[in-house]
């Protein structure tokens, strides 16, 4: 019986390694590349290791004008952390209202933000939503965008909270309310402060959400690239004409756009697979 | 008689209203983004399906655009090229994450080092996934030349040069990106499952490969129907994925459905003088069609859940 053990799980180590290797691959070449001149990248790119490690693409794309990377990482830094403080407030109350409140609507409000799970109109939104953010005087922009995500609905969040609220237990909520809290002073006195592990959780899926986000801040600094995030900047750098030209500032950006989220899921871990059901439904 | 009594005081207390109050006022952020960002574009963006609309001038046009919808030859080929792209994809994603799952559900040392790294090309964003994939498949790029160097291929092959290879390397990159996640579920699901059932399987004399498809298959069908329900909406919704790696090439062939519509109707991506009525009718069909998938997968899976 042992014996027929031991083979089986020299397989499995054989199969599990291999993927691991492979799922590294990718990343570990990227970074590897960023320490090569550009006619290493082109002339001998199957090299793994950089032949002579130079830190000149980041200093270049430091210093570079045409990629202005100290810009793009600040407009980064700002837009997700503006997104992550106002998701963290919007959504622990609300996971709590629809916890603890009572009031009429409760389940048609909650009912209509889960619908949005279901349909989506997709990329067509954008035209009335450039509307209505141009009759509120706000224009097309990284910071119109981030008006519009820190105003977002994230149902998964408030799912998140709520049932986190629910496992608390009601008698000191109870007790608060006899020596005169109210409902919100029960919020912020006695819930909030208990929501610490579930607001981490949500804290980091904010964060990997906005600094990941492409697509919309794509068109919404598409006027003007002085407002792109970092990875819409590495991603136009890539597209651009003189991209072959600058294979390792491409590479050196991808990865200075790659270490903040890397960092947090290497410290964060467990809070990045505890919202795993956010991740899966966002696709 | 009583409880209608109690319902009507309960609405006229002071407390209650004022907790009322107060819950909307909380609640007040979310509603408006929700009514002003959300509901507002998306009834406007229906309501226009119906309507000739270049951003300048707009007129009702009932169900011209809807008419021409049906006989719009690229749509049609990128809602193939969707379907094609999810049979592709998922056949070879969920066994792999199964059987990784299954490995790793055996008492293996550094588990978590496996789970954590395959879990991490989940973290990153799609666009640099994209960006990584079209540098190491790019002609003169780290896997031709490796395939070169070790006897494979005698000349590079250019991966986006026809619809079947950019088709494939897409394909790698969003299972790459996303089977991690899929281990994590089948792990969990796999755990739930009590030892003992397998004991008196071994008992019984069943071997291992009885015992997966007689027990472990039907045990975690449940999950395994969410998972592939799951997997089967964020596959048919992809579009960052293909308009970063191929952005459509070789000729626009590989655009799966939402990265065509983005292409041709997103506002400063598409030409000023695009019919936007016709690419919102567009989106309203497809909306509708990715909607009612689902829901037929929910029916016809149910049967999945009573298998245990």
């Amino acid at each position: 019986m042992k014996k027929s053990r031991k083979i089986p799980n020299l397989f499995a180590y054989i199969v599990l390694t291999a993927v691991l290797l492979v799922t590294l691959f990718p990343l570990f070449y990227t970074v590897s590349a960023s320490f090569k001149t550009n006619s290493e990248i082109l002339a001998n790119p199957a090299a793994i290791f950089p032949e002579s490690p130079t830190f000149q693409n980041y200093i270049d794309a430091w210093n570079s004008d045409v990629f202005d990377i100290k810009r793009m990482t600040f407009n980064s830094i700002y837009y997700t952390v503006a997104i992550v403080a106002a998701t963290l407030v919007t959504s622990s109350m609300g996971g709590y209202v629809f916890a603890r409140g009572q009031f009429r609507g409760k389940s048609f409000w909650l009912a209509a933000f889960s619908l949005l799970m279901f349909f989506s109109m997709g990329s067509v939104t954008v035209y009335p939503l450039l509307k209505i953010l141009n009759f509120l005087h706000v224009p097309k922009s990284l910071p119109g965008l981030m008006i519009v995500r820190m105003l977002g609905v994230n149902i998964i969040n408030i799912y998140l909270v709520r049932s986190y609220v629910y496992s608390l237990p009601v008698g000191i909520e109870e007790a608060a309310e006899i020596d005169g809290c109210g409902f919100a002073g029960i919020y912020f006195r006695i819930v909030l402060p208990l929501l610490k592990p579930i607001m981490a959780t949500i804290g980091v899926l904010a964060f990997q959400g906005s600094w990941n986000d492409y697509l919309m801040p794509m068109i919404f600094t598409l006027s003007n690239p002085k407002q792109q995030p970092l990875i819409v900047g590495v991603v136009a750098l890539s597209n651009s004409g003189e991209s072959a030209a600058s294979y390792n500032l491409v590479f050196a950006g991808t990865t200075i756009a790659l270490i903040p989220v890397l960092l947090a899921y290497a410290v964060g871990n467990k809070y990045f697979v505890s919202g795993l059901a956010a991740g899966a439904v966002k696709g | 008689m009583k409880v209608e009594r109690n319902t009507v005081s309960k609405y006229k207390s002071k407390k209650y209203r004022q907790n009322e109050r107060v819950s909307y006022l909380m609640l007040s952020p979310l509603i408006i983004g929700f009514l002003l960002f959300s509901i507002i574009p998306m009834i406007w963006a229906i309501s226009m399906s119906w309507c000739y609309y270049d951003t300048i001038t707009t007129r009702v046009v009932y169900w011209d655009n809807f008419r021409a919808l049906f006989q719009d030859r690229s749509y049609w080929n990128a809602v193939g090229t969707t379907l094609f792209f999810a049979v592709m994809k998922m056949p070879i994603e969920l066994p792999l994450a199964l059987v990784l799952a299954v490995l790793l559900n055996r008492k293996i040392r550094g588990a978590g080092i496996f789970r954590a790294v395959y879990y991490l090309p989940n973290v990153i964003s799609t666009a640099l996934v994209a960006l990584v994939f079209s540098n190491i498949f790019s002609y003169f790029g780290v896997i031709n030349s490796a395939l070169q160097e070790w006897g494979i291929l005698d000349q590079p092959i250019d991966w986006f040069g026809s619809k079947i290879s950019a088709m494939w390397v897409i394909v790698m990159a969003d299972i790459w990106k996303s089977f991690g996640i899929n281990v994590l579920y089948f792990i969990a699901a796999l755990a739930n499952i009590p030892e003992d059932v397998y004991e008196s399987a071994m008992l019984d004399g069943a071997n291992r490969i009885q015992t997966f498809f007689r027990i472990t298959l039907p045990m975690i069908a449940p999950t395994a129907q969410i998972i592939l329900m799951m997997s089967l909406i964020g596959t048919l919704g992809t579009s960052e994925m293909v308009l970063v790696l191929t952005n459509g090439a070789p000729g626009g062939s590989t655009y799966t459905v939402n990265a065509y519509i983005f292409q041709n109707y997103a506002p400063g991506i598409a030409g000023s003088t695009v019919n936007v009525g016709y690419g919102c009718a567009m989106s309203l069909v497809t909306g509708l069609m990715l909607s009612g998938i689902t829901l037929i997968y929910m029916r016809l899976s149910a049967k999945l859940k009573e298998v245990y």
